[in-house]
């Protein structure tokens, strides 16, 4: 088998099936962090691993020409530039001060809706936006590092 | 509610990971010992929805998802670096 091929037609059609399937799932997870176990991280970390199928299913040669560097640094620092502005929202009263759950416009539905708990559901969407650019680019950054071979 | 026979069905499950287990222990070669984390891992799987049932919380079916998901993932990670790719 070769380093830059993939891993057979069973494993890349299973894998066509499945990794739309842990993207959806992931961002269920993120989304609904503040409802259901899970969040930002962990849901961050599903999807990382429906990446990682693909890295593994279909070989570093298919993952590098779907991989762009620049694109994945700037989702990183974006996820915590979001992060950062959500936190200085409420900053006329105090860092962290959830501004968007008792003054928003938005985010301040009734308690146990989607639409609810202020600035949680932006602030998971933006660390599982971080997690799952940094995990990616950890692993394709792993996985094309040479120290033996050519 | 506890129902007691979703625990029951919980503890025949563990038992029979426990002897997956034991080929994971002292498998002979590494290919045993992949198959017998596979199976550890269906059957963690199984205690997991079978203990959502058992508690009556369905939210904890989602962590069960998450795991059948990410298994299949680490055991199609350990059988590329078995057959020599990514090198």
């Amino acid at each position: 088998m070769s380093e830059e091929r993939g891993m057979g037609i069973i494993v890349e059609t299973i894998a066509r099936a499945t990794i739309p399937l842990i993207g959806i799932f992931g961002a269920y997870v993120v989304s609904h962090g503040h409802l259901t176990p899970g969040g930002g991280f962990q849901g961050g970390a599903t999807i990382a691993g429906a990446g990682i199928l693909f890295l593994i299913a279909f070989g570093l040669g298919e993952m590098k020409q779907h991989y762009n560097k620049n694109l994945y640094s700037i989702l990183e620092g974006l996820g915590g530039l979001a992060f950062l502005g959500m936190a200085m929202l409420g900053i006329g009263v105090a860092f962290f001060y959830n501004t968007l759950w008792h003054n928003g416009p938005i985010f301040n539905g009734r308690p146990g809706t989607l639409l609810s708990a202020g600035y949680l559901p932006v602030m998971n969407i933006a660390v599982g936006l971080k997690v799952f650019a940094g995990l990616v680019s950890a692993m394709v950054a792993i996985a094309s590092y040479r120290r033996w071979g050519k | 509610m506890m129902a007691p026979e979703f625990f029951y069905a919980v503890v025949v499950i563990v038992i029979s990971a426990f002897l997956a287990l034991f080929r994971v222990l002292l498998g002979p070669s590494v290919p045993d010992r992949v198959v017998g984390v596979d199976t550890v891992n269906t059957l963690i799987v199984a205690a997991m929805v079978l203990l959502g049932a058992a508690y009556d919380r369905t939210i904890y079916i989602d962590i069960a998802i998450v795991y059948a998901l990410l298994s299949y993932v680490g055991t199609l990670a350990i059988a590329r670096y078995l057959q020599g790719g990514l090198k």
